[in-house]
């Protein structure tokens, strides 16, 4: 009975994404036609893009990597109650730091690279940090100081490399870092793939949050908070205290998606290598569309990379532009929040569920 | 070259007008207690919809109101998503402006198969107005008169905006909605009808800023052209409170900044500090003007999720 119960569970917790992940692949069906391309072959293309053979596979883990990473910072934040949009700034300048650290922290391969994981959680981390202290401390919305904050932090690191710590030495002055030294690269985990050291930290740290939302006191602490935040208080949790907490493990998480990007695939920081293909904004669909469960984010951020990886693809091989992906994605996550489903069930059932999806 | 010349000011009210249009537009919808976060994404609809209305028709009247169209159509999907459907508001405008983005680009492909930019020396821009007596007057004529008509409308809307908020019955049920949408809705209140009201208005707003970008100054249109326009109307909208005139001088402001940052260029200055200041002004500002404004019921909850 309980098994079935619980069986029952997922399959009701299913249905809302199922449903917008087939509207999604019926919406680019439509637009793949408008452009006289066959449809089903179209998709094939695309999902031999994705997964067509290891190397494409690679590639798409290569570009979950950064996204798995900003979703769960993103789910730690959420699952506090607290909408953390400031993904996009955590992570740039947790990249600059890392990629400065690497350069000029003195000694072997490893003491660089756990000093540029440091300074890149670090910088992530203490960035979001702020933006909570001014929620907690003077009330600014921290919604609101999030985005704000992006800017400026974009902006700073875009003025370190291009002045300060630019690389003059090739004929083009690019805004970018000098070469990381190469001892102090993630490796590769395959011979001339591009999935990196990254992809394990980003999978090792899903499974740990999962674990220590899931099973621990801090965890049930964050989570109370977002489901209830007067009964969390009620209940003698230190609400400033855990939103603080939060912030700073969301952005400094943030910031190590940035710093993997550069150990491991960039080698340096490169302006707008980390804010061109929109990683921040993705890894907050992935959390989004997971519903903040740190698992369901990763295996989020894998279909959503592989959705890009697959699009390029497509690209590559028919005329299909690639921003069908954007189209596919946008309607994903618009129906994946609207409460279509939701409603549907409640009517059938007469059972509420209130605090349900996001 | 001086730093602040006249052409200095000229080009910054030019760089005011989309942000301004688009700013009243979100304002519109955080008084009826919906946070507006794809204003980009309806800017980029209006700018290709303009486009897109100007190459078929050839007429830059019809083009705007394409492109207002264009705007008002996928407001009204954020709309039926955010109120009718319950989404998440910030969420739904996300989508919307990865949708849009997506859309407009392969719009670009499939309607007149280019990838990047689409542009045709036949399609005629928007018209510079010369206003009759302003005109002969020496500095305030040249700074004044000579702009394409939406830069008029643009500061003309938020007149009226202000007007309809303050002097109107209907504008003050809009703001009774922002204000507090339960208490509202148990005094009759059609408070549905008046959150689609603002949700059409805004479009049709945005639809005129992109209108601006794509037909003002040079008439093509280029792959995510707004750039970010969006969010520092966002911006705009939040320092200035949502009120009309607030927004009037924060979009001002930003236009000033953005127009610096250019000219500073020329004076090989770092322009990132320039262009950070806007966004560190609104959040200094955000520690004086917190409980203010229709934002404040976003903020009560901790949390929109």
């Amino acid at each position: 009975m309980k098994l079935q119960r619980k069986l029952q569970q997922l399959l009701k917790s299913l249905i809302q994404p199922l449903t917008a992940v087939l509207i999604g692949l019926l919406t680019g069906a439509v637009a793949i036609s408008l452009v006289g391309a066959s449809v089903l072959e179209t998709y094939k293309v695309m999902w031999d893009g994705a997964f067509g053979n290891f190397y494409f596979v690679t590639a798409t883990l290569a570009r979950a990597t950064p996204i798995i990473l900003i979703g769960l910072g993103l789910a730690i934040a959420f699952r506090a109650g607290v909408f953390n949009m400031g993904a996009e700034g955590q992570m740039v300048l947790g990249a600059v730091s890392a990629a400065l650290a690497a350069l000029y922290v003195p000694g072997s391969g490893i003491i660089k690279i756990l000093a540029a994981l440091l300074a890149g959680f670090l910088a992530g981390g203490l960035w979001s940090l702020l933006a909570g202290w001014m929620e907690t401390r003077f009330k600014v919305q921290l919604l609101i100081s999030t985005l704000l904050l992006n800017y400026v932090a974009v902006l700073f690191a875009g003025y370190l490399v291009s002045r300060p710590f630019q690389d003059k030495s090739g004929s083009a002055a690019l805004a970018q870092t000098h070469m990381i030294d190469q001892v102090a690269w993630l490796p590769k985990l395959f011979q001339g793939m591009s999935v990196h050291m990254g992809f394990v930290i980003a999978m090792v740290l899903a499974i740990t949050l999962y674990i220590i939302l899931r099973f621990t006191s801090a965890g049930y602490e964050v989570r109370m908070l977002g489901y209830n935040p007067f009964f969390a208080e009620y209940g003698g949790i230190n609400k400033i205290k855990v939103l603080l907490f939060s912030m700073f493990f969301s952005g400094g998480i943030a910031g190590l998606a940035g710093t993997v990007e550069v150990l491991g695939s960039q080698y340096r920081y490169v302006e707008g290598s980390l804010t061109v293909p929109g990683y921040a904004w993705t890894g907050l669909m992935a959390a989004l569309l997971a519903n903040s469960n740190p698992l369901g984010t990763a295996v989020a951020a894998i279909l959503l990379a592989a959705l890009q990886t697959g699009a390029m693809g497509m690209e590559r091989n028919t005329e299909v532009p690639l921003e069908i992906a954007s189209v596919i994605q946008g309607v994903l996550i618009l129906f994946v929040t609207a409460k279509i489903t939701m409603n549907w069930w409640k009517v059938k059932k007469k059972a509420g569920d209130i605090h349900g999806a996001a | 070259m001086e730093l602040l010349d006249l052409s200095f000011f000229t080009s910054a009210i030019r760089m005011i007008t989309p942000i301004l249009l688009a700013a009243l537009g979100g304002a519109l919808c955080a008084r009826v207690g919906i946070f507006n976060v794809g204003l980009e994404g309806l800017i980029l609809a209006g700018a290709f919809s303009a486009i897109v209305g100007n190459y078929f028709s050839g007429n830059v009247l019809v083009a705007v109101l394409v492109g207002a169209l264009g705007s008002v159509l996928v407001s009204l999907l954020f709309g039926m998503a955010a109120i009718r459907f319950k989404a998440n508001p910030i969420v739904a405008g996300i989508a919307i402006n990865f949708l849009v983005l997506g859309l407009t680009t392969f719009g670009l492909r499939a309607i007149f198969n280019v990838k990047g930019a689409f542009y045709d020396k036949n399609m005629e821009g928007l018209p510079k107005l010369d206003i009759p007596v302003i005109e002969g007057i020496p500095v305030v004529g040249n700074l004044l008169s000579g702009h394409s008509p939406l830069v008029y409308i643009a500061f003309l809307a938020a007149i009226v905006l202000y007007i309809f908020f303050y002097r109107t019955v209907t504008g003050f049920r809009v703001l009774a909605v922002g204000k507090n949408e339960a208490a509202a809705r148990s005094l009759g209140l059609k408070v549905t009808l008046l959150q689609y009201g603002a949700i059409v208005v805004c479009g049709i707003l945005c639809g005129l800023a992109g209108a601006q970008l794509s037909l003002g100054q040079v008439t093509m249109f280029t792959e995510g052209m707004t750039a970010g326009r969006g969010f520092i109307a966002l911006v705009a909208m939040m320092l200035g409170q949502s009120h009309p005139i607030g927004i009037v001088g924060s979009s001002l402001l930003f236009g000033l900044m953005d127009a610096l940052s250019i000219r500073l260029q020329g004076f090989s200055m770092p322009t990132q500090f320039t262009a950070m200041l806007p966004y560190i002004i609104t959040i200094i500002a955000m520690f004086f003007l917190k409980d203010r404004g229709a934002d404040s019921q976003l903020s009560g909850q901790q949390s929109s999720r």
